[in-house]
């Protein structure tokens, strides 16, 4: 073995040794970070109307899912989120929060006109009532399947906006158990 | 009053200090200065890449469980100790007749550890024994139906209905206590 090809072998060797640190640290404070800090989505189906994807199968806006925020399942009424869908564990749905447990809400279309939203449980709806697949349809979902809170849209850029947790009136619930907190971060 | 004074005299006292001594003050202030913060970053670092090592393996590999409660006896006792892995739920390879943990549906911050019964499509008896009707329930799409190995001391999908099955975070293989158990008995000396 000449000097030259111990160099090279040398360098080599280190190069790997380099490659595998910076990827045993890199991939686990990466996938850590989308996990439980922030990760981003694209918004498929017109379920959110008006609010996501005003313009149909043109142009998917791709919103900011916040981990942090629901890391003790504390959600507000009015919060648009993601969640594990409860009749197909691999699809993740997106809707807004309309009643806490406790809170009795009027139904549209789900068997039961009045429904108690059970402990442990949270009651979402789309926007865009008729074509949203969500808890009209399967009813309550625990708070387990929670998967973040959609804070920002962030493409295309002309609706680069931060989204606003708010109910629309006509879906207040008919009786709330616990009070909302206003104004909170 | 404490904090001002003092402060003063720190400041009062470093100052002569440094008239004294000078440069050599100020080099050894600086380097012990870098040095501790140098350190602190450096612990900093790795505590996160740890912690990040271990949400992994935790999240997408499996990990080490201590199970508590009775609804699960005679297989697992109480504080048992059991090895769960994660990558069945990921796979979509939970089976009828696996012991799983999962979220509570009534409070998402507490696991259950309870068997499989039956999957999405199967047919369940739902009523309870002193019931004179029997009442069959299928399994709803997207949901498992949970019931305990202690059928009388075990609230389960009996009382809180199908579980969806994105609320499963791993498949119990391994009970580490009963190892521990069998290998004392072995140890000890039989009686004639």
């Amino acid at each position: 073995m000449t000097a030259g090809m111990a160099q090279s072998q040398g360098w080599v060797t280190r190069y790997f040794k380099a490659f595998c640190k910076g990827f045993f640290v890199a991939v686990p404070v990466a996938v850590t970070f989308l996990d439980r800090v922030a990760c981003v989505a694209r918004v498929e189906g017109a379920s959110m109307q008006p609010s996501l994807n005003p313009g149909g199968s043109q142009s998917s806006d791709v919103v900011l899912l916040n981990h942090w925020k629901v890391r003790n399942f504390e959600v507000q009424r009015g919060d648009i989120v993601s969640l594990v869908s409860p009749k197909n564990p691999e699809q993740k749905i997106i809707k807004r929060v309309i009643a806490l447990e406790g809170d009795i809400v009027k139904t549209i279309g789900h068997k039961n006109r009045y429904v108690k939203v059970p402990r442990g449980h949270i009651w979402v709806e789309g926007d865009h009532h008729g074509h949203s697949f969500d808890s009209n349809s399967f009813g309550p979902v625990s708070l387990g399947l929670l998967h973040a809170h959609a804070t920002h849209i962030l493409w295309p850029p002309e609706r680069w906006q931060k989204l606003e947790s708010v109910l629309p009136p006509e879906r207040l619930p008919v009786q709330s158990e616990k009070e909302s907190l206003h104004g909170s971060p | 009053m404490f904090f001002p004074g003092s402060l003063a005299t720190t400041l009062k006292i470093e100052c002569i200090v440094e008239q004294t001594y000078g440069p050599w003050w100020q080099s050894l202030h600086r380097t012990m200065l870098r040095g501790i913060l140098g350190k602190t970053f450096r612990l900093v670092g790795y505590t996160i890449q740890y912690a990040c090592i271990a949400h992994c393996a935790f999240e997408y590999v499996g990990g080490v469980v201590m199970c508590s409660g009775p609804s699960m006896e005679p297989t697992i006792q109480n504080s048992d100790i059991v090895c769960a892995e994660n990558l069945s739920r990921h796979f979509y390879g939970i089976q009828r007749g696996d012991i799983v943990i999962a979220k509570s549906p009534s409070d998402p911050k507490s696991n259950i550890c309870k068997r499989v019964i039956g999957l999405e499509g199967d047919k369940i008896l739902t009523s309870r024994p002193s019931d004179f009707f029997k009442s069959h329930n299928y399994v709803p799409t997207g949901h498992v139906w949970l019931e305990g190995d202690n059928l009388q001391n075990s609230t389960d999908s009996r009382y809180y209905g199908p579980v969806p099955y994105g609320l499963i975070r791993g498949r119990i293989f391994f009970k580490v206590s009963q190892v521990i158990l069998k290998s004392s008995k072995a140890n000890q000396t039989r009686p004639r």
